[in-house]
């Protein structure tokens, strides 16, 4: 039977409705980040802090609460303060809780991030103790980019990156992309959990 | 069949009915009831208007002095404190391409036009039309105040389509939001002086203290860049005789170019009058290097107040600024290697705050210019002041009185900043420091006398060294950066370095700027462009980097000291940048 084409066309309609349509938002909706689960053998390197204090970073990330790593720069115009701002929120989102993660920032532009222009930095995101900012020599920081293979030759071709530790079992969450808050507070707690 | 679908439905509305309310009834109500922003407010200047708007691109902070509050990613909120619409936009409003985001143009001229992006490789459309990795809209039509308001607060382009997560959303008044898209529709509106489709106009500016030496060292790469760009020029224009249609973007790639020698004589304070009558004569869109034995101040205070960028000027007198824009400098000079001493016994293990430290500063220009450049980081540190005394060139050769001052001092750490006349008393006053006593010195302030330092106080002897140690290999075939290493020696010392280092600011950072910025002649652009480039090695540095707002590119200074012999090795004593 010879199908007329208004019924054709409806039928497509209908079809485009059932399967595309609702497909879209839903998918639009989902989880815009990568996650994964890795081991890291954080190298033993110091670096400074914005207080200009030598840290040992093995000592600092080894902790039994959860520990969260970013790569950022002192004067980066659009991932790093989006990163910076998913800190601050956390911290604010935890409030009395906010020693119940430890936050780190690792500098890719050690050559400018000075403990001065990292502390204006984190004054400026109004940050709350218990997110440090790191800076070292560039052979150091290259050597933690490679441990966590978040190497970078230039910071200008950096990409946005979490890296949660969960306190037992020493475990890394690797989180490529940028979170919601609600995002960035459900992955903290999953951390927690196990 | 039925249910599915019914299911199917309910899930949709049920998971964007809250998204739906936000994208499409909250912006028609705002369409409906605030039509304010589709004027700019009656009751103030338009001067007043730019300053204001001005201040929320720059700063975030509101005509009311608040900051601006938004939010990112949905519900991340952030105040403006921390970053604000020329963070990512740049100051120019021209956008910028970093960590895999494009940002794209916000200025009037380009938003009040339909965009569309040129097509590239692997432009592989989502779901929304924009590339899968930078996250652009392929097209959109032109904008009106109404729609841009609505942009700004909601995150939607003219058709529907939902910006990058990282674009804030911003809920301003429709006041606020007047004021700010008025100061959009002025930003670059007017191409800047001295550049046209055809032509870019330079100058550069040698004051009458540098030598006829220094100043054809200067002139020799400058003068040869404009020869290249013009025959360049040349080679296209018999391309286009020939029946060559360029693309788009090749046009732009080919301009003449002149170059103007602004030559300031007498004293500095009659520089700015000087400066003001060549560029009233003939305005540039640029000043290319320039050289100065003298303060740069009165040129670089020119140039902020004309918004005219001066590119890497020869001087070892910059101005050491953390918010001044329009002059880029290799470093921060005689500065520079006052903080790398500062830095270095800040971290010396063998020193403590109970150290005594005596800082001996010659009267000058010189020596006054290192310790600022040592106070200032040394009080960063947080230590002590350090015992400092500032004398005459008559009384640092007058060696009883310097005996006198280290018998009352003390000092286990002497700090001297002093040109090489002091040199050969040098052995005379480390041996009147303890047997753990060390000595700082400055190679810049010594020259090329700095290689004949006594040998047998050469171990107690610390040398400040802003160049670079490690060997450099040229990333060419021939031409002044052979691909053959080359290595820094005590023949170094003096040397001021002005071909090899105007060569390295012209063809490694002017060019890309110059070349990037297509047909957008304006000089805020040129400093984005600049500021948001790749870090390049180059011969006199380890390293030129870059950044917004960042204008000193090379960041280090070594502290060395001497090997035996009439042609010392250089001894590295610290890392190129220290904290």
């Amino acid at each position: 039977m010879r199908i007329p084409f208004h019924l054709k066309s409806a039928l497509v309609a209908i079809l485009l409705c059932v399967c595309i349509l609702p497909a879209r938002p839903a998918q639009a909706a989902d989880i815009k980040y990568k996650r994964s689960v890795e081991r890291y053998n954080v190298p033993d390197v110091v670096l400074i802090n914005q207080d200009g204090k030598k840290v040992r970073l093995q000592s600092l990330l080894n902790s039994d609460v959860p520990v969260i790593v970013d790569f950022i720069y002192g004067t980066c115009t659009t991932i790093c303060p989006v990163l910076s701002a998913g800190y601050v929120n956390l911290q604010r989102k935890l409030d009395a809780d906010s020693k119940k993660v430890r936050l780190i920032s690792i500098t890719i532009d050690p050559e400018n991030d000075s403990p001065k222009v990292m502390k204006e930095y984190l004054k400026r995101f109004r940050a709350k103790p218990g997110w440090d900012f790191l800076t070292g020599s560039r052979a150091d920081i290259d050597t933690v980019m490679r441990a966590f293979n978040a190497y970078i030759p230039d910071k200008m071709s950096h990409y946005p990156l979490n890296l949660i530790r969960m306190p037992k079992g020493g475990s890394w969450v690797r989180l490529f992309g940028l979170m919601s808050t609600k995002e960035f507070m459900n992955e903290y707690l999953l951390a927690t959990a196990k | 069949m039925k249910d599915l679908i019914r299911n199917k439905f309910k899930h949709f509305f049920r998971v964007n009915f809250g998204h739906a309310l936000l994208t499409v009834m909250i912006p028609l109500l705002f369409s409906t009831f605030g039509h304010a922003e589709s004027v700019p407010p009656n009751d103030l200047s338009h001067a007043e208007i730019m300053r204001l708007g001005e201040r929320m691109y720059r700063e975030g902070i509101l005509p009311s002095g608040k900051v601006m509050e938004t939010f990112i990613r949905g519900d991340v909120a952030v105040d403006s404190s921390a970053f604000s619409c020329s963070s990512c936009h740049l100051r120019a409003g021209l956008g910028s391409f970093e960590g895999g985001v494009v940002t794209p143009p916000t200025t009037g001229n380009k938003l009040y036009k339909p965009y569309r992006r040129p097509p590239s490789f692997g432009d592989v459309a989502d779901r929304a039309g924009r590339h899968r990795r930078t996250k652009t809209a392929v097209e959109r039509p032109p904008y009106t105040r109404e729609t841009l308001a609505t942009a700004l607060r909601f995150g939607t382009d003219p058709t529907g389509q939902v910006f990058n997560d990282v674009m804030p959303r911003y809920p301003l008044t429709d006041r606020d939001m007047s004021i700010l898209i008025s100061y959009l529709e002025a930003l670059s509106s007017e191409p800047s002086p001295g550049a046209s489709s055809k032509q870019f106009k330079f100058a550069t500016i040698i004051t009458d203290d540098v030598s006829q030496e220094d100043r054809q060292a200067l002139l020799l790469p400058l003068q040869t860049f404009i020869a290249q760009k013009n025959q360049q020029m040349g080679m296209f224009n018999d391309f286009i005789k020939f029946g060559y249609s360029p693309t788009i973007d090749m046009q732009f790639a080919f301009r003449s170019a002149t170059l103007d020698i602004w030559e300031l004589k007498g004293p500095p304070e009659s520089w700015p009058g000087q400066l003001a009558a060549y560029y009233n004569a003939n305005p540039v869109f640029a000043v290319l290097g320039g050289i100065s034995n003298s303060d740069w101040r009165p040129i670089h205070e020119f140039c902020e107040a004309q918004r005219l960028p001066c590119l890497f000027p020869i001087t070892d007198f910059p101005v050491v600024s953390e918010t001044d824009w329009y002059t880029y400098y290799f470093n921060k000079g005689y500065t520079q290697e006052g903080e790398a001493v500062a830095r270095y016994l800040n971290r010396l293990e063998t020193i403590s705050t109970e150290t005594p430290v005596l800082q001996i500063i010659q009267d000058s220009q010189v020596g006054k210019a290192l310790a600022a450049g040592f106070r200032k980081v040394w009080k960063e540190c947080e230590q002590q002041e350090v015992t400092t005394l500032t004398l005459s060139s008559q009384q640092l050769l007058d060696q009883a009185a310097l005996d006198k001052l280290l018998t009352k001092h003390k000092p286990e750490v002497l700090i001297l900043w002093t040109d090489a006349e002091l040199l050969p008393n040098l052995p005379a006053l480390v041996a009147k420091l303890p047997a753990n006593g060390i000595v700082f010195v400055s190679s810049g302030y010594l020259g090329k006398k700095t290689a004949t330092i006594p040998e047998n106080v050469r171990d107690r002897v610390y040398i400040t060294y802003p160049y670079r140690l490690t060997p450099y290999v040229g990333s060419k075939v021939g031409g002044f950066d052979a691909k053959v290493p080359i290595l820094a020696s005590s023949k170094d010392f003096g040397n001021r370095r002005i071909t090899s280092r105007s060569i390295a600011m012209l063809q490694q950072t002017t060019l890309q700027g110059l070349n990037l910025i297509y047909d957008n002649l304006y000089r805020d652009h040129l400093l984005d462009i600049m500021s948001m480039q790749m870090d390049v090695t180059v011969r006199d540095y380890e390293r030129f980097s870059f950044g917004p707002g960042q204008r000193y590119v090379s960041k280090g200074c070594y502290i060395i000291q001497l090997g035996p012999g009439l042609d010392p090795p250089l001894l590295q004593r610290s890392n190129w940048v220290m904290y």
